[in-house]
C-alpha cells in the first residue's frame, strides 16, 4: 500500500519554483531516503507533506487521506521533526518529553514509560533534568527526535535528523529508527550523508532544483549510473616499462610509486582489465594485489546531479 | 482531553515559573503595602500583565521552532489562538483573585463588597486579558528581531500603566494628561475594577463597560488574522 501519493506538486515562492511539479509514492513499511543538493526543494517537500504549507498547485493523498482538504486528520497521523531546531528552553529534558506525550493526548501510564524508553535509546539519562536551554545543539537535536517518539504513528518525516549528531549517537539513532520500521512504521527521510541513506533506505529519490532526476532503490541505481568502476592492479617493482608495454589501452593511470601501481576507471572496466592482464601475462609480470572499488551512491549523487545541471534542467 | 485544553495545560507549564510569580504576584503585593493605595489600579495592572503571557509564548513559539512543531502536531491554528486566550484568562482571573484576596484586610475600611463585585471584576479580567492580550499577540507576530520584543512589549505597556488612572486617579489631573487617561484602555478597565470593589457603579461605568468589550473584540479579530497569516 503506498502511504505517500504526491502527483505533479508544485510550490514556488515569487519566482523561484522551490519545488516543480513531483511525482512521489512511497510504500507502506519502508524507509524513504530524499537526496538533494543545499537548496532543491527537500524541506519544502516535507513542509508540504506534512500540511505546513499549501502547495501551489498539484495533489497529496497521505495514509489515504486528501492532506490538502483534510490536513488535521493527516497530522493526527503522522510525526515530524523539522530541520529547523524546536523545544521549551525553559523545560528540562525529562518534562519536555512527559509534556509533549500530554499534547499528543498519549496516556500518562504510556508516557512515563516511553520516557525512560527514550531516555536510554537516545542516550539522555545523564542530562534528563538538564534545560533544553542548556543543552549543546547536537543534544537539543537528540531530544527533538527523541521527542516525536513520545507519540504513536503511521509515518514519520525526519528532516536531517542527524546533524550535529556525533558518530555513535547517529548510528543510535539510525538503528533505533530501523527497528521502529520493523515495527511497520514508515520513514521518509533527508539527508546529506549518502552512506547513511545507503545504510538506512529501501528507496531513494534525488531532487535537484526542485525537479526528481532519478528514483529507485540505491542498487538499482548503482547499476544504472554506476557503470564507471575502479578497478587496482598492483605489480611488483620491475625493469620492464610497463607503460611502454600498455600503450593503445584506454582508461587507464600507472603510478610508480613504492611498486608499480595501475589503476582502472572505465566504463568498460572489465574489458580493459581482460587486456591488460594478457599483456601482464605475456610479459611474465606477477600480479600482487587486485582489488575493484564498489560505486557508492555518494558517486552516483554526484554523477546525477552534475549530468542535471550540466542539461540545465 | 480537548486539543486546546492540552495546550492550556503545556502553556500554563512552560509559563509559570519563579520568575513570572514574582512579578506577577509578589511585586504588586509589595507596592500596595509600601505605596498603600491604588488597589483596584494594582488590580487592572495585573490583569494588563498577566496578557503579557500570551505574547512570550507566541514569541518564544516563533523563536524557538515550537510554532511550526505544534501546527504539524494534532493542532490547528485556531486551537493555538483559542488556547492563548484561555491561558492569559486563567492566569488574569487567578492574579486578579490573588490581589484582591490579599488585599482586602488592608481596604477592608474602604471596600464595599457587594453583588456587582465578583461579576465586574470578572468582566473586567476577562475583556482586559483579550484585549491586551491582543495587543501582545500583535506585537510578537509583527517583530521580526531577535530580542525586540521583550522591550517594545514592556514600554507598551508601561506607558499605558502611567498614562491611566491606574495609579492616580483622574480627578485633579491637569487637562491634556486627563484626556489622555480617556484615550487608555487601561483607565477603563481600572474604573471597572474599581466600580467593582468600590460599589461606584454608573452609567459612565457602563460606557466604557461597552467600549472596553467592543475594543477587546475589534483587536482580537486583527490579532487572529495576523497569527492565522504567519508564513512558515
Ligand atoms: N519561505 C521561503 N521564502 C522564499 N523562498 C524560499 C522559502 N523557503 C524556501 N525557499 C527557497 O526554496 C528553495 C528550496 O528550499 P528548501 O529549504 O526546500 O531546500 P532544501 O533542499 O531543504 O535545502 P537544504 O539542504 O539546505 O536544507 C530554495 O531556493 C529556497 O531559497
Ligand atoms: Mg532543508
Amino acid at each position: 500500500m503506498s502511504c505517500i501519493v504526491a502527483n505533479s506538486l508544485s510550490k514556488s515562492y515569487g519566482s523561484i519554483m522551490a519545488v516543480d511539479g513531483i511525482d512521489l509514492s512511497v510504500n507502506s513499511g519502508r524507509i524513504f531516503g530524499f537526496l538533494g543538493p543545499n537548496g532543491a526543494g527537500k524541506t519544502t517537500t516535507i513542509k508540504l507533506l506534512t500540511t505546513l504549507i499549501a502547495p501551489t498547485s498539484g495533489t497529496i493523498n497521505i495514509l489515504g487521506i486528501d492532506a490538502i482538504r483534510q490536513p488535521l486528520d493527516v497530522r493526527k497521523k503522522i510525526g515530524v521533526v523539522l530541520q529547523q531546531p524546536s523545544y521549551e528552553p525553559t523545560l528540562g529534558v525529562e518534562k519536555s518529553l512527559e509534556k509533549y506525550g500530554m499534547m499528543w493526548n498519549v496516556e500518562r501510564k504510556t508516557r512515563k514509560d516511553r520516557v525512560e524508553e527514550l531516555l536510554s535509546a537516545f542516550d539522555l539519562q545523564e542530562i534528563r533534568n538538564m534545560k533544553n536551554d542548556d543543552l549543546s545543539i547536537g543534544q537539543r537535536r537528540r531530544v527533538q527526535v527523541a521527542r516525536e517518539f513520545m507519540h504513536d504513528m503511521d509515518l514519520l518525516f525526519l528532516d536531517e535528523p542527524t546533524v550535529g549528531l556525533d558518530p555513535s549517537a547517529r548510528r543510535g539513532l539510525l538503528d533505533f529508527v530501523k527497528k521502529k520500521v520493523k515495527e511497520g512504521l514508515t520513514i521518509f527521510f533527508t539527508t546529506h550523508i549518502l552512506n547513511e541513506a545507503e545504510y538506512l533506505c529501501d528507496e531513494v529519490a534525488i531532487i535537484n532544483k526542485g525537479k526528481i532526476i532519478a528514483v529507485d532503490t540505491p542498487d538499482e541505481l548503482k547499476n544504472k549510473f554506476g557503470r564507471e568502476k575502479t578497478i587496482k592492479i598492483r605489480i611488483p617493482e620491475t625493469k620492464k616499462d610497463v607503460s611502454g608495454l600498455l600503450v593503445g589501452i584506454k582508461d587507464y593511470e600507472i603510478d610508480l610509486n613504492s611498486g608499480t601501481n595501475i589503476t582502472i576507471r572505465s566504463n568498460d572496466s572489465e574489458e580493459v582489465l581482460l587486456k591488460i592482464l594478457q599483456i601482464l601475462n605475456v610479459n611474465n609480470i606477477p600480479i600482487e594485489d587486485l582489488s575493484v572499488m564498489p560505486t557508492t551512491l555518494e558517486e552516483i549523487f554526484l554523477t546525477v546531479v552534475n549530468n542535471s545541471n550540466a542539461s540545465g534542467n | 482531553m480537548h486539543p486546546v485544553i492540552r495546550l492550556v495545560n503545556r502553556n500554563l507549564t512552560i509559563s509559570l515559573n519563579k520568575g513570572f510569580l514574582i512579578w506577577q504576584v509578589i511585586f504588586p503585593l509589595i507596592y500596595i503595602f509600601v505605596a498603600g493605595f491604588a488597589y483596584s489600579g494594582m488590580i487592572g495592572f495585573n490583569i494588563m500583565n498577566s496578557t503579557l503571557i500570551s505574547g512570550i509564548i507566541i514569541w518564544n513559539d516563533r523563536r524557538h521552532g515550537m510554532f511550526e512543531q505544534i501546527l504539524v502536531g494534532p493542532f490547528t491554528r485556531v486551537h493555538y489562538i483559542l488556547s492563548n486566550v484561555y491561558t492569559i484568562g486563567i492566569v488574569g482571573l487567578i492574579s486578579a483573585a490573588l490581589i484582591t484576596a490579599v488585599g482586602y484586610p488592608l481596604f477592608f475600611k474602604s471596600v464595599e463588597f457587594n453583588f456587582y463585585t465578583i461579576p465586574l471584576v470578572v468582566f473586567a479580567s476577562v475583556s482586559g486579558s483579550i484585549l491586551f492580550g491582543s495587543i501582545a499577540s500583535i506585537i510578537s507576530t509583527r517583530l521580526q528581531s531577535s530580542e525586540g520584543f521583550n522591550v517594545v512589549i514592556n514600554t507598551v505597556f508601561l506607558f499605558f500603566a502611567f498614562v491611566s488612572t491606574a495609579f492616580y486617579p483622574a480627578e485633579g489631573t491637569p487637562e491634556p494628561l486627563s484626556t489622555a487617561f480617556y484615550l487608555n484602555p487601561l483607565t477603563y478597565l481600572v474604573d471597572v475594577v474599581r466600580a467593582g470593589i468600590f460599589g461606584n457603579f454608573s452609567t459612565f461605568v457602563g460606557i466604557e463597560m461597552i467600549v472596553l468589550i467592543a475594543l477587546a473584540l475589534i483587536l482580537f479579530t486583527i490579532a487572529t488574522k495576523l497569527l492565522s497569516k504567519l508564513e512558515l
